[in-house]
């Protein structure tokens, strides 16, 4: 794993998983996104499966929306919430929609940018090079600081198996010698999780 | 065994849970270590077992 910090990309030479083969799949259809959450963890690695992708796209209109649909379906994805476009295009502005491929397992949450740390993860989103395919994640400083933000409200014993906090702890140990520290407290002040920082060793 | 016959020690069984969070951990940790010391096919050939096995075609 290269991490070019500077043009923001990180080059991996892994053998591709089914999981993998599935989001890339899916993101080849879409021309701006940002994976974030859970999937990218186990993009870098994390030795856990998941149900679902998050994935974050800038805000689309109803026409662009039915375009994008059709090219979803004729490439053989479908959306586990409704089969009408129309009725999808209202979730989408309240909720997240997901799409599946055959079975409803994995599946894409495909979400509106819509809050101010959603728009930070796409606007400073990083390229993974994996096998000459690319996919856009969100930058690791967001991806720490947001899963210790997600772990459920606990005790600190608690608080430790925690699958988000073992994220976090899986993407802080792989690059702690690579964050960009500033910027890492900064979000997480103004989460205020600071005191969550200790679960991170 | 009758579930009224069990003798359980809360005290034994919280330290238990505390060595569980431990040991999880650093198998979160040592498992990052792995990555950054072995070669990307090395580590995802391992982690894929896991993946593919949720995903059967």
């Amino acid at each position: 794993m290269k991490y070019f910090k500077e043009r923001n990309e990180i080059i991996l030479d892994k053998e591709i998983n089914e999981l993998d083969k599935f989001v890339i799949d899916f993101c080849s259809l879409l021309d701006n996104y940002v994976l974030v959450s859970g999937y990218v963890s186990i993009l870098f690695g994390r030795s856990r499966a998941t149900e679902d992708v998050d994935l974050l796209v800038p805000e689309i209109n109803e026409e662009d929306f039915e375009k994008l649909w059709k090219k979803i379906y004729d490439n053989g994805f479908w959306c586990i919430n409704t089969p009408d476009s129309k009725e999808a295009f209202g979730m989408l502005k309240e909720f997240a929609i997901r799409f599946a491929k055959e079975k409803a397992v994995p599946n894409m949450e495909f979400k509106m940018i819509k809050k101010d740390f959603d728009r930070y993860s796409f606007e400073n989103k990083i390229k993974v090079i994996i096998n000459s395919k690319e996919l856009f994640v969100s930058p690791i400083e967001m991806q720490i600081a947001f899963k210790l933000f997600l772990a459920a409200d606990g005790i600190e014993e608690e608080l430790r198996v925690d699958k988000d906090i073992e994220d976090a702890n899986h993407l802080y140990n792989l690059f702690k010698d690579k964050l960009n520290n500033n910027e890492f407290l900064k979000i997480i002040n103004k989460m205020g999780i600071n005191e969550r920082l200790k679960l991170l060793k | 065994m009758k579930a009224e016959d069990m003798k359980i020690d809360l005290k034994e069984m919280k330290e238990f849970k505390r060595k569980n969070a431990e040991e999880r951990l650093d198998f979160v940790r040592y498992w990052a270590n792995y990555i950054k010391t072995h070669s990307d096919k090395e580590w995802s050939k391992q982690q894929n077992v896991l993946i593919n096995s949720q995903i059967k075609k």
